[in-house]
């Protein structure tokens, strides 16, 4: 087989990377297993996060969904290291462990409830996984309902699980969206870009109109605020400025903010 | 080299908590907003301050000098009120050992009472 070819990663930041690119890592002195090192420093230096649209590979890393390639500066809070990842467009969503997400109760099976989150299948949710449920003490969710919560399972080869607590037991604002409100559909570039810390349409839209806001990473997000008709006007400009550019926003926003 | 393989977007780009309310419309969610978004970038020096607030090390020393004390006080007091279910002859045991004690205090107490007489 011919020798693949690939490219340094430094050099393909911020460039368009189709599937199949490899990406060359810089070599690093200590690659022996054997020899410890006994410096300070939490994390080893070579480690390196690999973020979704990634692989590794013998040389370095594969890609393997085509989009931007992003790259993150070592020096982190959590992730010592530097972080790699493809920042891709899509809108069908794929379970991922560690995402918060609003699913829709669909029915009840036994102890179980089935929620809809826009994957291939359907996700579980145990009643007991609420704060301060009991065996007696049943949440009450009826079919129809709105669940943000948190996957605990999600791979390929087993049925979504999902729980509406956190690892110490309390829920942090997981649980039933409340009553009334307006759910809709988005691709998952915009969640993340609406999620980013410091974004400006979040902040444009927030001195507009009282208002709350629930983004799941599937896509979806529930809007709701005092009117239909100032939820309805949240919606459109939350739909339509994926395709519009700043100004364009920013004419919109002045057009409702007068009234 | 080490290379961690990760399929969720969270770690990459350290984004913020999913629920948010603005102007006050949800003062739950707004609390909670504050709450998510700085445990995220200030976990290491919540940590600390938290360590520091519950004991610190004089204190600790205070409290269990506090407890040593109180203990001794109740050993001796269990020892006084101890005494007097002894059967008799052990009571006579103890206050002989109480007389050898004390022996050496009483000569000098007989020697000063004693009338010296004045000298002709």
């Amino acid at each position: 087989m011919a020798a693949v070819r690939g490219e340094p990663a430094e050099a393909c930041v911020g460039q368009v990377v189709l599937p199949g690119d490899v990406l060359l890592l810089p070599a690093h002195p200590d690659e022996d297993g054997e020899r410890l090192q006994l410096g300070a420093g939490a994390a080893p230096r070579g480690r390196l996060l690999c973020g979704p649209g990634l692989r590794r590979c013998e040389a370095g890393l594969l890609v393997t969904k085509c989009g931007l390639l992003r790259h993150r500066q070592a020096g982190g809070g959590a992730a010592a290291g530097g972080a790699y990842w493809v920042d891709s467009q899509q809108k069908r969503y794929v379970p991922v462990k560690g995402d918060h997400v609003i699913g829709i109760v669909t029915g009840k099976a036994g102890d179980v409830f089935k929620l809809d989150v826009g994957g291939s299948e359907q996700a579980s949710l145990s009643y007991l996984a609420f704060e301060g449920a009991t065996k007696r003490n049943r949440p009450n969710v009826q079919v129809g309902d709105l669940i943000y919560g948190q996957f605990l399972v999600a791979n390929k080869d087993m049925e979504p699980e999902m729980v509406c607590i956190d690892s110490s037991g309390r829920s942090s604002g997981m649980g039933i969206i409340g009553q009334d409100g307006f759910l809709f559909k988005v691709s998952l570039g915009l969640i993340r870009k609406l999620l980013a810390p410091k974004c400006e349409i979040i902040q444009e839209l927030s001195q507009l109109y009282p208002f709350e806001l629930v983004l799941g990473m599937n896509g979806r997000i529930w809007v709701k605020a005092k009117t239909i008709q100032q939820t309805l006007i949240i919606v459109n400009i939350l739909e339509a400025c994926e395709h519009m550019t700043a100004e364009q926003r920013k004419q919109v926003l002045a057009k409702f903010s007068g009234n | 080299s080490f290379i961690i393989e990760e399929r969720s977007f969270m770690p990459c780009e350290d984004l913020l908590y999913g629920r948010m309310s603005f102007k006050g419309f949800n003062p739950e969610v707004e609390k909670l907003m504050i709450q998510m978004n700085s445990r995220c970038k200030e976990e290491e020096t919540e940590v600390d301050d938290k360590m520091e607030a519950d004991v610190s090390d004089e204190e600790m020393a205070r409290r269990q000098l506090y407890i040593f004390y109180h203990l001794y006080r109740y050993e001796t007091l269990v020892g006084t009120i101890g005494k007097k279910f002894l059967r008799k002859r052990d009571q006579r045991v103890l206050q002989d050992e109480d007389e050898d004690g004390n022996s050496n205090t009483k000569p000098s107490k007989k020697a000063k009472k004693k009338f010296l007489k004045p000298q002709d």
